[in-house]
């Protein structure tokens, strides 16, 4: 019985260890994914599209770990906070390690079309912003911390506005089709970067659950952050 | 329904439970929950003055039932066993026929009514009805264990208490008996309070209302009194704990 129980929450660690696994591999896609965007480099574009099996293997690996967690070891307490966090944060890394991919793709499409230095200039920056989003709210997981959780928001804001101002910077390339072609799709690489700063922020908020026991959105959709002008 | 303030059980010098302060509400599950020795049965013993039956037994503190102190002078023994009744966790029938097993304690209490209708209603109350109403001459030791249990539920109904006390009732029967008891418990508050005692965490998550953890205490000469740590609603025991010491045992990181 004990025994069971110490593997149990061995198990539990093993769970953990490979979520911030996830993390690391999601980050990375990420970073790798704008990298070959603003460098123009499609080697490293499918390099990003090819490493998403890895992201998504580990993924499949651990919610079937974890189902099988919930039937035969019926966690409670802590322990249930834990695996419910697990099977969020999961899905929110998965899902950035797609975002990733999309970016990688929408580049792979467009990389014969004429481009704007401002608007990969601008990409450039929301990448620098939700990579360190990743990370921060995967310590604030690993190191049981609530006052880092709740920074994520704030470093959100700049992303929200960059992704907002983003159509009107498509807009000045309106004259030249080519380029506005390329600039509806940056358009799209915008809103990819924005999703992954908000499944950050979804993490952090599990984080908090499994924290105070208590789940609150951190910030609320149907109240939107003011733009920049 | 009752109200524990500050009670402390004594057996001689040895003290089995220390300053339990608990309210048990009414048509609710409550659940104690705890390891071997941790004073959850001295406690439930205590709200039937069952352990008026050991010799050497002494309680401090208070216990109010509707408002009532159990154990004023005034207060007659048999008849809170009466409205508070007990099932154990061994089946115990009475080596009698089925229908003198309900019976037998309304007879005693000197029941006038029609016992037909009386023994027909415990039965149906207790989900066995249907199994034996064409056997009520039988020997009730002829059931099986999760019959014979509900049998004893039944016998307890039929004195009609309104608190039923259930010191691990399922711990010998199988699954689906259990299943049934549960199931049983469920149906029962409506019309009674329950206060059950089980080692099973699980049970206690899925049929409890209110879950109240004890735990045992060593002192410094070695001396074990059970305590409570934390009485909360189950829900709440069972995801947001607030004391470690309760998520530890809940979570199974003990010893």
């Amino acid at each position: 019985m004990m025994e069971a129980r110490r593997k149990f929450h061995e198990e539990l660690e093993i769970l953990e260890a490979d979520i911030q696994q996830m993390g690391i591999l999601a980050e990375k896609a990420v970073e790798l994914s704008v990298d070959a965007l603003v460098r123009g480099d499609l080697e490293l574009a499918e390099q990003v599209i090819d490493q998403d099996d890895a992201i998504d293997d580990l993924y499949i690996s651990i919610d079937k770990r974890i189902l099988e967690t919930l039937a035969l070891q019926t966690p409670v307490a802590g322990d249930l906070r834990l695996i419910s966090a697990l099977i969020h944060i999961n899905a929110h890394l998965e899902r950035i390690g797609d975002m990733a991919v999309n970016i990688s793709k929408i580049y792979r499409s467009v990389r014969d079309l004429p481009g704007d230095a401002k608007i990969l200039a601008q990409l450039q920056e929301m990448g620098d912003v939700v990579r360190p989003m990743i990370r921060t709210c995967m310590d604030a997981f690993a190191r049981r911390d609530l006052e880092l959780c709740l920074t994520l928001p704030d470093m959100d804001d700049p992303v929200d506005r960059l992704n907002m101002g983003m159509y009107k910077e498509v807009a000045q390339l309106a004259s030249d089709p080519r380029r506005l072609d390329w600039g509806l799709r940056m358009n799209v690489v915008a809103r990819q970067l924005e999703r992954v700063g908000d499944n950050a922020v979804d993490i952090a908020e599990q984080v908090g659950f499994l924290l105070t026991g208590e789940f609150r959105e951190f910030t609320d959709a149907s109240h939107e952050v003011a733009p920049l002008d | 329904m009752f109200r524990a303030k500050d009670l402390s059980v004594y057996y001689g010098d040895f003290q089995a439970v220390r300053d339990v302060s608990l309210d048990i509400a009414g048509n609710e599950i409550t659940a104690l929950i705890g390891p071997s020795g941790c004073g959850k049965t001295t406690f439930l013993r205590c709200l039937n003055r069952m352990n008026d039956l050991v010799d050497i037994a002494r309680i401090e503190g208070s216990v109010l039932y509707h408002g009532v102190d159990l154990y004023d002078q005034k207060v007659d023994p048999v008849e809170v066993r009466r409205r508070v009744g007990m099932v154990f966790q061994k089946p115990n029938p009475f080596p009698k026929s089925i229908y003198d097993n309900i019976a037998f304690g309304p007879r005693i209490a000197g029941f006038k009514g029609d016992m037909d209708q009386l023994v027909e209603e415990s039965l149906t109350k207790a989900a066995l009805w249907d199994e034996v109403k064409g056997k009520l001459k039988q020997s009730a030791l002829d059931l099986s264990g999760g019959q014979q249990q509900r049998l004893c539920i039944a016998r307890a109904i039929a004195t009609e208490p309104d608190v039923i006390l259930m010191d691990e009732p399922c711990s010998a029967l199988d699954p689906i008996a259990t299943a049934r008891i549960e199931d049983l418990m469920r149906s029962l508050v409506r019309d009674y309070t329950i206060v059950i005692v089980t080692h099973n965490m699980q049970q206690a998550a899925r049929v409890s209302d209110r879950t109240a953890f004890f735990t045992v205490e060593v002192g410094e000469e070695g001396q074990r009194t059970g305590i409570v740590v934390e009485f909360d609603r189950t829900e709440v025991m069972f995801t947001r704990p607030s004391d470690k010491r309760t998520e530890d045992y809940v979570t199974g990181r003990f010893g």
